[in-house]
């Protein structure tokens, strides 16, 4: 089933406790006794879910109530959506045209409160001291669940869900603090939604703060192992997670432009492309301005973004001197190198990846422009196996392949294929309409030049 | 183009009976609520005669207005902004002087209404906002021939200079206007570092202040609908000063546990204390809203202000007392306390209502008189509604029949040091009835929802009497 919506809460709940002394027995089950009192509270008839951008208020533990006369327990939650603003004005409109095949599903954001009025009784305040030596812990709990569901799926059902959620996730975190603990030093448990192939769908870990996902291997295989994923690749790292619809790309790059391509229609042929998110790198970003000499350079960029957003590397994408530098410290190329604008190629492309990523890749010459027709084979198992973007360098041109339609029976064949040597900015519309991103056929490449792809391979690695 | 004050009809009567002994000066207070558009004022209230400790002050100045008290002046001002319902505080001041002294008359209110805004605000656990209305009235009367000279001076502002204003008479200025309740669960667990009562008072103050910027920023339901934009308090409502009815309009808050200042952090903050402070209970709160169109958020603000006041004067009064009780022993010591608890009475003429705190072993006695000194108002015994927050002596008792203290490591603490203290006895189980929190009792004998309920509080007190549950 497809969802429709993903309902997602977010609040903060601070977690206060005190010992007397942290590293004794008992402190254990004085910060056990915190969390139950915080799942407590998240089952009281004081909870209250705000829907963002709307007047929506309600509360999920009192037989639900809600502010909006209209939405009951009978509602169904997509009708939630009528209430809420859109605060978005032209984005949304622009890219009317180039439909969103796969803008996927409607996100309702949601806030956790607590109400503090309507109190059970009416007694005054006293103040109570205590004069003992304690170690005083306060640490706020960035709650986060997310639901995701059909549009028929009733509202309250919703609010029970993710009253469950909170539940469970508090108990998680329990564990987290209790387990990463040193003393009076408390980790921070943060939430990572994943979505991971189906029937797991939406899921979320809470990781420590501030442990690197290197040392979190244990962690990923008990559940690698969990949920029957391959062993093979990165799931459940913190890059892996989910990037919800609504939310922008802080960098300003654009992520996978192709998706708002249809393929063509080709008789028998199958679609084989990138598997997950690659950004758009290209001439002049950055304030660089690389044109004419740089498009091996970009592509190798979007190469090293598909790494880091799948969550095998934690390095940020290279930048041209950094590159430059790589290629030095392997001792390719003289120290000059660095600052120049020489161009680069498919070899440079792998020693660059494996020097700075790790990253290892398969080259694969093709005497003849002509010649790539008959690569299908090799690019659609690549696809299929690694999914990685290839770069592709030959005569004075660079590009990064990103997919192939082939027919195995016929061998007609398209390629996919983003441009690194576009100069504007990330205008979705000019890059898909003009074809900086977009499906070409065998007679694209220069058919008497020799071409050199990089085809970087997965490590084997979760 | 200056303020307009627009004063109820019986201010005006109250300000021509004031009686100014010859050559000497009558200062007072001006209260009301301020809108941007314009002012009202509700009430006028003298300085309360101050009795000096023994020995007569000597004239030492070469007019009576250097002999005014300053100090009393501003005090008595705080004292009456604790009285003060929210959406309403002291707008300004008003000087009767003899003719020869209306000269300098000007200079004497402009010293006094800023050294009373000073004194107001230390303390408070809010700030101002850009939209509030700093200006504040200076009324000055020739107690010969009742002329009336109204100023305003920027309290922002120290170099300010005054400004005219209108003060125009009506009446019934705030008899239609609305007022927005709500009662409001408060659980403060506040950490002390240190051991000397100045850290005691620091670390409350940081703590209150903390909670104070929580409600602020909560999330406020005024009357069933969202209060934060400049949509209209109450939308279609025709507007007819003849009307009296008041509309009693509740309010609903939700607080999230944002904090800024521990936003990003990776690791818990962790302060060794020497011990901790929790403020539990229940607070009353009311506050006024003019009814020329008012906006929605100006509302809520009015209510949240008063939510963080009334939490605030209590916790200073406590504190002040205790000063004067406990003296340096004030912070070493464990045990749980009531704070005082908030009563509400008639203020003079207007209709609304003013507050005053009630110390456990105070009665409505001592709060009439309060109100004579403070307010020059005779309220009747009666009038003075003590029921809005119940009496915590009645829980402290029992404090520790109930489960809390299994789980709750500070009122264990208490549990264990009141018994060694007091011997005291454990009370009949007949009145330990309750679901853990304190707050949710029944009234043993007949099961009504207050602890216990005005019919039974005799009986109730005389058993625990005999109980010896009274050293």
């Amino acid at each position: 089933t497809v969802c429709d919506f993903i309902f997602r809460l977010k609040g903060i709940l601070e977690f206060a406790c005190q010992l007397d002394n942290p590293n004794g027995v008992q402190s254990q089950s004085t910060i056990s006794k915190s969390f139950q009192d915080l799942r407590s509270k998240v089952t009281s008839k004081n909870i209250v879910f705000t829907v963002c951008n709307s007047p929506v208020l309600i509360w999920p533990n009192t037989g639900f109530q809600s502010s909006v006369e209209s939405l009951t327990e009978a509602s169904a939650c997509g009708d939630i959506l009528q209430w809420i603003e859109s605060d978005d004005g032209g984005s949304k409109k622009s890219s009317k045209k180039k439909d969103k095949k796969k803008s996927g599903p409607t996100v309702v954001n949601m806030k956790l409160l607590f109400e503090v009025t309507e109190p059970a009784g009416n007694t005054a305040p006293s103040l109570i001291r205590v004069s003992t030596q304690q170690h005083c812990v306060k640490m706020p709990l960035p709650l986060d669940c997310a639901l995701s569901v059909t549009t028929d799926e009733r509202l309250e059902t919703v609010c029970t869900g993710l009253v469950e959620a909170l539940n469970k996730q508090l108990a998680d975190m329990e564990e987290v603090v209790l387990q990463y603990r040193k003393g009076s030093s408390f980790l921070v448990p943060q939430p990572f939604h994943f979505q991971l192939p189906e029937p797991a769908g939406l899921i979320t870990v809470v990781y420590p703060a501030g442990v690197p996902d290197s040392q979190l291997q244990a962690v990923r295989e008990d559940l690698h192992r969990k949920f029957e994923l391959p062993c093979d690749r990165p799931y459940l790292r913190r890059a892996n997670a989910f990037h919800f619809p609504d939310a922008a790309y802080k960098d300003g790059y654009l992520r996978n432009p192709h998706i708002h391509l249809n393929p063509p229609n080709i008789e028998d042929a199958k679609l084989y492309l990138v598997q997950g998110v690659y950004s758009y790198h290209h001439y002049m970003q950055d304030h660089v301005d690389d044109n004419g000499w740089g498009c091996a350079y970009r592509s190798l960029q979007t190469i090293c973004s598909w790494f880091q957003q799948q969550g095998y590397v934690e390095t940020a994408v290279p930048t041209h001197t950094q590159i430059q530098q790589a290629l030095v410290d392997v001792g390719d190329k003289e120290p000059r190198f660095v600052g120049s604008r020489q161009w680069i190629g498919s070899i440079e492309v792998q020693a660059v990846l494996n020097q700075l990523l790790g990253v290892t890749s398969k080259i694969m010459f093709v005497s003849q422009g002509s010649e790539l027709a008959t690569k299908g084979r090799e690019l659609a198992n690549h696809f299929q196996t690694e999914g990685t973007p290839v770069m592709i360098g030959g005569g004075v041109l660079a590009h990064t392949i990103l997919g192939v339609v082939w027919s195995e029976n016929t061998g007609q064949i398209r390629f996919l294929i983003l441009d690194p040597h576009y100069t504007g900015g990330e205008d979705l519309q000019t890059i898909t309409d003009k074809g900086w991103c977009g499906w070409k056929g065998p007679e694209f490449w220069d058919q008497n030049a020799y071409y050199n792809l990089c085809l970087p391979q997965r490590p084997k690695t979760i | 183009m200056g303020r307009s004050y627009f004063v109820d009809e019986a201010v005006g009567e109250y300000l021509s009976g004031l009686q100014a002994a010859p050559g000497s000066c009558v200062t007072g207070l001006l209260a009301g609520q301020s809108s941007p558009q314009r002012d009202f004022v509700v009430l006028a209230v003298q300085t309360p005669h101050r009795e000096s400790e023994g020995q007569l002050k000597a004239p030492k100045g070469v007019s009576p207005l250097d002999d005014i008290d300053v100090e009393w002046v501003t005090e008595h001002a705080k004292q009456v902004s604790r009285m003060l319902p929210g959406g309403l505080c002291v707008l300004g001041l008003f000087l009767v002087t003899p003719p020869e002294l209306s000269k300098d008359a000007q200079n004497g209110l402009k010293r006094l209404i800023f050294a009373v805004e000073k004194y107001i605000i230390k303390g408070r656990l809010w700030e101002l906002s850009e939209e509030d209305v700093t200006d504040r009235v200076t009324l000055h009367i020739c107690s010969k021939t009742k002329k009336l000279l109204c100023k305003t001076f920027d309290v922002k502002d120290p170099k300010s200079s005054a400004k005219p204003a209108d003060w125009k008479y009506q009446t019934g200025i705030s008899s239609s206007w609305p007022m927005l309740t709500c009662s409001v669960e408060v659980d403060l667990q506040i950490p002390v570092t240190g051991s000397s009562s100045d850290n005691t008072d620091k670390c409350m103050k940081d703590g209150l202040r903390r909670w104070a910027k929580q409600i602020e920023a909560a999330y406020c339901l005024i009357n069933g609908r969202q209060a934060l934009d400049d949509s209209e308090l109450i939308s279609g409502q025709k507007k007819n000063p003849k009307t009296t009815n008041r509309q009693t309009l509740p309010a609903r808050i939700f607080v999230s546990d944002e904090q800024s200042e521990l936003g990003e952090r990776s690791s818990a903050l962790v302060q060794v204390c020497s011990g901790s402070m929790r403020v539990r209970g229940v607070v009353h709160c009311r506050a006024y809203i003019h009814n020329n169109k008012p906006k929605a958020r100006h509302a809520a603000q009015a209510i949240k202000r008063d939510i963080i006041n009334t939490v605030c004067s209590r916790v200073e009064m406590f504190l002040e007392d205790l000063c004067i009780n406990e003296g340096s022993q004030k912070g070493l010591c464990s045990g749980q306390q009531a704070l005082p608890r908030r009563v509400f009475a008639p203020m003079p003429i207007s209709g609304l209502s003013v507050c005053d705190y009630m110390f456990p072993d105070e009665s409505t006695a001592d709060v009439a008189e309060r109100l004579k000194e403070m307010l020059d108002c005779e309220t009747p015994e009666e009038d003075i509604d003590t029921s809005l927050e119940n009496n915590q002596l009645f829980s402290i008792i029992s404090g520790f029949e109930i489960t809390d203290s299994q789980d709750d490591d500070s009122s264990k603490h208490v549990s264990e040091i009141q018994a060694e203290n007091h011997k005291i006895q454990k009370p009949p189980k007949y009145y330990a009835v309750g679901s853990g929190r304190y707050s949710s009792f029944m009234c043993g004998p007949c099961s009504s929802h207050c602890s216990p309920c005005h019919s039974h509080i005799s009986t109730v007190f005389q058993l625990m009497e005999k109980a010896k549950m009274f050293v």
